[in-house]
């Protein structure tokens, strides 16, 4: 039995255990311990000296056609799988008492996390876009059921410009299948790997444009980014640690597997310039419109929009330095933005709101939840110490390495903006804590309890390996380094 | 003699009046034996041309095979066709296609 | 034992402690303030061992990142030690003064809550500070310049309940952080053109370096912007007399005698670069002036006893920066730090120990008479007070008569701005005195002052030893041994200099002491200096009005532009597309008959004529 099938099918198994009257936190925590463990025994098992494709097992689908189900998992895949292991848990064990519908609720998040796990476990790349697809009706669910202040506009908004996205998406793939020599064509990612290493296969350049168009909004690139912020701030806790965690990555993820392997260096180079400009968009447009917000939900979902922009740094800088920061800022930015909306959500839960102007001096009545938060902060402003400095200074490291190799201005004044970002997020984070933890308490916040244990534990959870991949970083760039060379 | 033509031509004057009836005919029933007329109407030109469009010398039986099927085709739409429209009328009362307009923008 | 492991467990034990005191000793006050005491004096020893041995190395920890670039080059940032005559004399200064800090902590913060944070925050400033002085290379200093950042965020809020104290806190971090920008962008910068971003291989002929005067000035002026930052120089300094929210101590340690410090260290480790380009050393040498003098200026105007030393600290810290900019040795402005170390931290303690006799009362027009209710608090001040002036023999004129020499003899403005300055400081520091401590009482609470107990008293005895004595000749020659650079006179001066030195220190005691003879208010009411030449008022202007308006510009065209037009639009339009083909059913049976017959011809005249 494939350990990857496993993980996959658990959580599946689970959803029709409570679909049949289990209890649903129950059986929904067991499987997503279990999950967990499973996923931090093949971390650790992972063969670094073999390197590549490991614990790979097939089926055949479609042979002809080349559609088989692969799973497999080299270093970046066992760390995204990490990655979303940990996040399930945690948001797993943040969700509230649901009254209504509480079996879907929790099938609805066991479909998302069996979604991106078997997306980040496939190397077909049809199944990788299957899987990702498993997850994007459950976000609807989830958004438009249980979600918080305009939510079924956030999510209708949110699915249907992903699903138009994945459209676009899907164009982009079977665009690169078929332009596949036809005695070649496949989706296995070993065998496109093959092809492009051995045959002069090179795509054409519009195909390279619709997949970058595709996986960036789902990633919420510039200007694509408006379903993002409304989704995030509709949405509750778990759905928005889930989405803005694991399932956005799931877009990096697929532009380095995809995007940035087969296509020739002259297309690559030629579409980079305005690949800069997008992401100088998310770092620097962004992150004055984040400075303007003044609730707490809304400014930590534009937040995770404009950290996207220093991911996408590191992967303009095509270079080993700029691909390894964005791989370490993805498990980073994963683990800081879902406890964040953890945290938020608590705060919400408490105070039933999350405006700056209404909140103020909770450290007083819940300091456990403002050590948290302050923790939270500290990590998304790129404070040493958590793995997001680690990743964005290899960033800067590899930017700066291509400007030197390649000259561009455009990639100077990225850097220029993306080291600039750092005092923007500065602001806007510290802003919030400020407003919402610190100066004097109203009257009416004197009174609320402090963060249960379960949710502190689920915090913790998703801080400690931040900050153990902070101090050690070369733990998570070990595993990521054996791919991205 | 009559020729190719000619049938072709009957064919087509067939057709013309049953499309004819089709389309400015109100009341349904007559819509309806409009349509057997157009059907029949192929039905003639099938014939004619497996008479006349000969195949080494010999007629071309494909076309009757092919009448064979319209008109057990024709026979089952009446069929159908002729239980939709009584109960049509069973719920509107009505006959005159004018008057069926629920679908409308 | 050997060497390297005292250095690390020198740097370690703080964070040991800090981790353990925010983990464990939330309910405990003598744990945690014996925990945080206990690592300091644990760096003590160390900081001592490693001085007293002369230990001279770089002792590499461990590769903090490893990226193979290729087969044989790897991309490595690297956790190192780096102790050379530099570091060890930081590090004993660092290492000396912390303790005593902690030690009058437990006098200072007896009463007051958050206790726990208040020393978890010290330990981790600790940490961080050792950091800062035993880092190898650059962004290794830099992770810990931005670890001090945040201790300093956590002790200047530690009053956070205060609307004060919570701004400025924020402030500090954001404006530390403009400083960084620069800073980091000087390191990419010196990376690229050296390849190299170690202390011990700084060469300004490396690389891209060499024969490049305007690239090395660059360099230089953007690591310089971090000194700008965290040394409050200006532009950059109003963080520094909004700190004053925090506990004195903290004032003291962090935002006086180390952690404002540590700019004049990066130009001191950087020195190399720094010397071998003209253009930055006057860019900073301008500054460290400009700063030194205007905010001498400012302290004559302050009212809060910590207000007045906060500015004096920016003043000298300009002190040190203009030494930095002479370009003359590493030294010259290593020991001015070396000597305000002392006696800042000793001015700032004592004045602690006014505002708890004062029941936390912070404004001098509320003191007075204070000598006779607190005589040690009283000499200790005094001590630190002809220091800072230039007292001839005590620790300060040593330090800072030696930068103003080396101006007269390399830049004669320069020297007149620093000399303007020089006789500035007595003049506040004696108004200060003059007002808090002589005359008669001006409110209840000086009436009824009393002694701070021994166990804040002590560290200001003790560090009235070293604000005296660090600048004799025997003391200088240990801890800036011909290593540092020469800390030699520059040359020969004219037989007046040291007699405009010794007037200005004169004329300015004279001065203050003849005006402030016991007023009841402030005789001298400056408005443009009490309200900070108006740099605070318009910084507060620009960031409202520039930063929020483009912040609001922003959101608006994300709002009403891409969300608006091109998303909703794009939706719109889709609705309307749907809206206008709804118009085709038109619900005539026959209509549908017509446009399907059509269709067919249409379709069949196409099959049949395209090809």
């Amino acid at each position: 039995m494939s350990p990857l099938l496993l993980l996959i099918l658990l959580p599946l198994i689970a959803s029709l255990f409570i679909a049949a009257g289990a209890n649903a936190r129950r059986t929904a925590l067991g499987a997503a311990l279990i999950n967990l463990l499973a996923a931090i025994v093949l971390f650790f098992r992972y063969d670094l000296h073999k390197g590549g494709w490991q614990f790979v097992s097939q089926w055949h689908v479609l042979p002809k056609l080349g559609v088989n189900l692969i799973l497999g998992a080299d270093g970046l895949s066992l760390t995204m799988l990490l990655l979303a292991a940990l996040v399930t848990f945690s948001a797993l064990l943040v969700a509230p008492k649901i009254e209504k519908q509480e079996g879907l609720y929790y099938i609805s998040l066991l479909f998302i996390s069996a979604g991106v796990i078997g997306a980040f476990a496939s190397i077909d790349v049809l199944f990788l876009y299957g899987f990702h697809e498993l997850a994007l009706i459950p976000t609807f669910l989830l958004i438009g059921i249980w979600g918080s202040g305009d939510r079924q506009a956030a999510a209708w908004k949110a699915t249907i410009y992903l699903g138009t996205a994945s459209f676009v998406l899907l164009i982009g793939l079977v665009a690169l299948y078929l332009s596949m020599p036809p005695d070649a064509r496949s989706f296995d990612l070993r065998q496109m790997h093959d092809l492009a290493a051995n045959t002069n296969w090179s795509p054409a350049r519009w195909i390279y444009i619709l997949l970058i168009v595709g996986f960036g909004t789902l990633v919420s690139l510039f200007p694509f980014h408006s379903w993002a912020a409304p989704a995030y701030a509709s949405a509750p806790a778990p759905a928005a640690m889930l989405h803005a965690g694991v399932l956005k990555k799931f877009g990096l993820y697929g532009l380095i597997r995809i995007a940035l392997q087969f296509f020739p260096k002259e297309i690559t180079e030629a579409v980079n310039p305005f690949l800069i400009i997008l992401l100088i968009g998310n770092i620097g447009y962004i992150g004055y419109v984040t400075v303007a917000q003044k609730r707490l939900d809304w400014t930590v979902g534009y937040s995770s929009v404009m950290h996207m922009g220093y991911i996408f740094l590191g992967l303009a800088a095509f270079n080993v330095l700029g691909v390894n920061g964005a791989a370490l800022l993805m498990f980073a930015h994963g683990l800081s933005v879902a406890a964040a909306f953890a945290l938020c959500g608590e705060i919400r839960q408490r105070t039933g709101t999350l405006d700056y102007c209404e909140l103020g001096g909770l450290a007083k009545s819940v300091p456990v939840l403002g050590l948290l938060f302050g923790f939270v902060t500290m990590a998304s402003v790129g404070l040493p110490g958590f793995a997001n400095f680690a990743g964005e200074i290899l960033v800067f490291f590899g930017a700066a390495l291509s400007f030197y190799a390649h000259g561009d201005l455009i990639m100077l004044i990225a850097i220029v903006i993306g080291v600039w970002g750092v005092v923007i997020s500065a602001i806007y984070m510290l802003r919030a804590y400020r407003n919402i933890f610190w100066g004097p308490i109203a009257a009416r916040w004197e009174s609320l309890t402090d963060i249960a244990p379960t949710a502190r534990y689920s915090v913790i959870l998703l801080l400690i390996p931040l900050m153990i991949a902070g101090f050690y970083p070369q733990f998570i760039l070990k595993m990521v380094g054996t791919v991205l060379h | 003699m009559p020729t190719l033509a000619n049938y072709l031509l009957a064919s087509g004057i067939l057709f013309a009046i049953g499309l004819g009836g089709v389309m400015l005919r109100r009341s349904i029933i007559v819509i309806f034996m409009s349509l057997e007329m157009m059907l029949s109407a192929a039905n003639l030109s099938l014939v004619a041309f497996s008479r006349y469009g000969l195949v080494n010398g010999h007629q071309n039986f494909n076309a009757q095979i092919l009448v064979f099927f319209i008109i057990t085709v024709a026979a089952a739409e009446v069929a159908v066709g002729l239980a939709i429209i009584v109960s049509l009328y069973r719920a509107r009362q009505t006959t005159h296609v004018e008057d069926l307009d629920t679908l409308k923008f | 034992m050997n060497i390297s492991m005292i250095a690390w467990i020198t740097l370690l034990v703080p964070l040991i402690a800090a981790a353990l005191i925010v983990l464990v000793t939330r309910t405990s006050k003598p744990l945690a303030s014996g925990l945080a005491i206990l690592s300091a004096l644990v760096a003590f020893v160390g900081a001592w061992t490693l001085f007293i041995a002369k230990t001279h190395g770089d002792f590499l920890g461990f590769n903090w990142i490893n990226v193979a670039i290729d087969l044989d080059h790897h991309f490595t940032i690297p956790l190192g030690l780096l102790i050379d005559p530099l570091s060890r004399t930081m590090l004993v200064i660092v290492a000396t003064i912390a303790p005593l800090v902690f030690i009058y902590s437990l006098g200072y913060m007896k009463e007051e809550e958050g206790y726990w944070r208040y020393f978890a925050g010290l330990a981790l400033f600790l940490f961080s500070m050792l950091g800062i002085v035993l880092a190898d290379n650059l962004v290794m200093m830099f992770i810990f310049w931005e670890l001090v950042g945040v201790s300093s965020y956590i002790l200047i809020g530690h009053y956070f309940r205060k609307n004060s104290a919570a701004d400025a806190a924020k402030q500090a971090f954001l404006v530390n952080r403009i400083g960084d920008f620069g800073f980091m962008l000087g390191i990419l910068f010196i990376w690229l053109a050296t390849g190299d971003i170690s202390f011990a291989s700084l060469n300004p002929e490396a690389g891209a370096l060499q024969g490049q005067p305007v690239m090395l000035a660059i360099g230089v002026v953007l690591i310089f912007c971090g000194t700008v930052g965290k040394s409050a120089q200006f532009p950059l300094h109003v963080w520094l007399p909004n700190s004053m929210e925090g506990p004195t101590p903290v004032s003291s340690l962090l935002h006086a005698a180390t952690m404002v410090a540590a700019g004049v260290y990066l130009l001191a480790r950087i020195f190399p670069l720094l010397a071998a380009s003209p253009q930055a050393s006057e860019i900073v040498l301008w500054i460290g002036a400009i700063t030194a003098l205007g905010a001498g200026f400012l302290a004559i105007g302050q009212d809060d006893i910590k207000g007045i030393l906060a500015y004096s600290t920016i003043s000298q810290l300009g002190y040190m920066v203009a030494g930095a900019g002479l370009a003359v040795s590493a030294a010259l402005p290593m020991f001015h730090l070396f000597t305000h170390a002392f006696f800042k931290c000793l001015l700032f303690l004592s004045a602690g120990s006014v505002i708890l006799g004062m029941h936390h009362e912070q404004d001098i027009w509320k003191m007075g008479g204070l000598k006779n209710k607190m005589p040690l608090t009283f000499l200790a001040y005094l001590a630190g007070m002809l220091a800072l002036s230039g007292c001839p023999g005590l620790s300060g004129s040593f330090s800072k008569d030696l930068i103003m020499a080396h101006a007269w003899a390399d830049h004669r403005a320069i020297f007149w701005v620093l000399v303007v300055g020089a006789a500035l400081t007595p003049f506040y520091m004696a108004r200060q005195a003059s007002v808090v401590f002589l005359g008669s009482p001006r409110s209840d609470h000086a009436k009824h002052a009393h002694e701070s107990p021994m166990v804040m008293v002590l560290p200001l005895l003790l560090l009235a030893i070293p604000s005296i004595a660090a600048g004799w000749g025997f003391v200088k020659n240990i801890f800036f041994p011909e290593a540092l650079g020469s800390l030699e006179e520059a040359g020969h001066l004219p037989w007046f200099v040291e007699w405009i030195f010794i007037s200005a220190f004169v004329v300015g005691i004279a001065l203050a002491f003849a005006i402030y003879r016991n007023p009841a208010k402030d005789p001298l009411r400056i408005p443009l200096l009490a309200n900070r030449f108006y740099i605070d008022a318009f910084y507060d202007w620009a960031v409202a009005t520039i930063q929020g308006g483009f912040a609001r510009l922003c959101s608006f065209i994300d709002r009403w532009f891409i969300n608006g037009i091109l998303v909703q639009g794009s939706a719109t339009a889709i609705w309307f597309l749907g809206f206008c083909l709804r118009f085709l059913q038109v619900g005539n049976i026959q209509a549908y008959a017509f446009f399907f017959g059509a269709g067919v011809i249409a379709l069949i005249y196409v099959l049949l004529t395209v090809h």
